[in-house]
């Protein structure tokens, strides 16, 4: 049942990564009006994504809490007999900035809604960098946790 | 101007709150693992380790709800820079590398 979940877990924060980076960068870097991929790429009504980006942001988290225990009783205790700190260490930093983003999403929420408001632009830019940032970290923490006795076979 | 005027408060309440939490390991529930056994509060590890990061996040939603409700009257008549409720938040992430930094540096 935790491999399902975690497949799960996986398959929302891909979602998620995607809808957010999209987002992220159409607010700290809007579309200029060519049509070449990099331009189409940020021309995203940001606004759109908000609620999407929060509800799966929460499920994610979700997921990795119903998860969490397995890797506590097994996933740490591996890391620690094999002196993986480093990794451990980017778990405990994953966790932690995670909960720092969920108290973020209401003011997410805020800066994105409609109507947009031109004085929170700067707000709407960072707050969606940082979601972003988290997000990203996150997945790539998750990935080579997941993967950690191939990458790192000790 | 409703209620979500106090929201940015509340982001950089949680976050600060939060940070406290696990510092402080102030916990508002622990779970057990290896016994699937629930507990209220922080409580040492027995048989298996214990987990404090569920707890962490209720002590601080909690928190911040409460900072927020006091601070709602206030922000009748002082709007609250929105800045706060990403900054903060940022400014918390610094600190968490730097608590966490012997797991690099040892």
């Amino acid at each position: 049942m935790t491999t399902i979940f975690l497949i799960i877990h996986g398959l929302v924060a891909v979602a998620l990564l995607g809808g957010i980076t999209h987002q992220a960068f159409a607010a700290c870097w809007p579309a200029n009006g060519s049509e070449n991929i990099f331009s189409s790429f940020r021309a995203v009504r940001g606004a759109s994504y908000t609620n999407s980006m929060i509800a799966l942001y929460i499920l994610s988290t979700i997921l990795g809490g119903v998860i969490y225990p397995v890797y506590r009783l097994f996933g740490r205790t591996y890391l620690e007999a094999a002196q993986l700190w480093e990794i451990n260490g980017s778990f405990e930093i994953k966790e932690q900035f995670i909960a720092v983003g969920l108290g973020m999403l209401p003011f997410y929420w805020l800066v994105w809604r409609k109507p947009l408001e031109e004085k929170l632009a700067g707000a709407r830019a960072a707050t969606t960098a940082i979601l972003c940032f988290i997000v990203w970290y996150g997945f790539i923490v998750g990935h080579v946790l997941n993967n950690v006795r191939g990458v790192f076979g000790r | 101007m409703s209620a979500t005027r106090v929201i940015p408060v509340f982001s950089a309440a949680f976050a600060i709150i939060y940070a406290i939490a696990v510092e402080a390991n102030l916990a508002a529930i622990t779970y057990h693992p290896k016994t699937g056994a629930w507990g209220w509060l922080t409580q040492e590890a027995t048989d298996g380790p214990a987990m404090h990061w569920y707890g962490w996040l209720i002590t601080a939603l909690f928190g911040a709800l409460i900072v927020s409700a006091v601070a709602l009257p206030v922000t009748r008549t002082r709007q609250p820079v929105a800045w706060i409720g990403w900054a903060v938040p940022l400014a918390t992430m610094v600190v968490f590398l730097y608590l966490l930094r012997s797991f690099f540096f040892y």
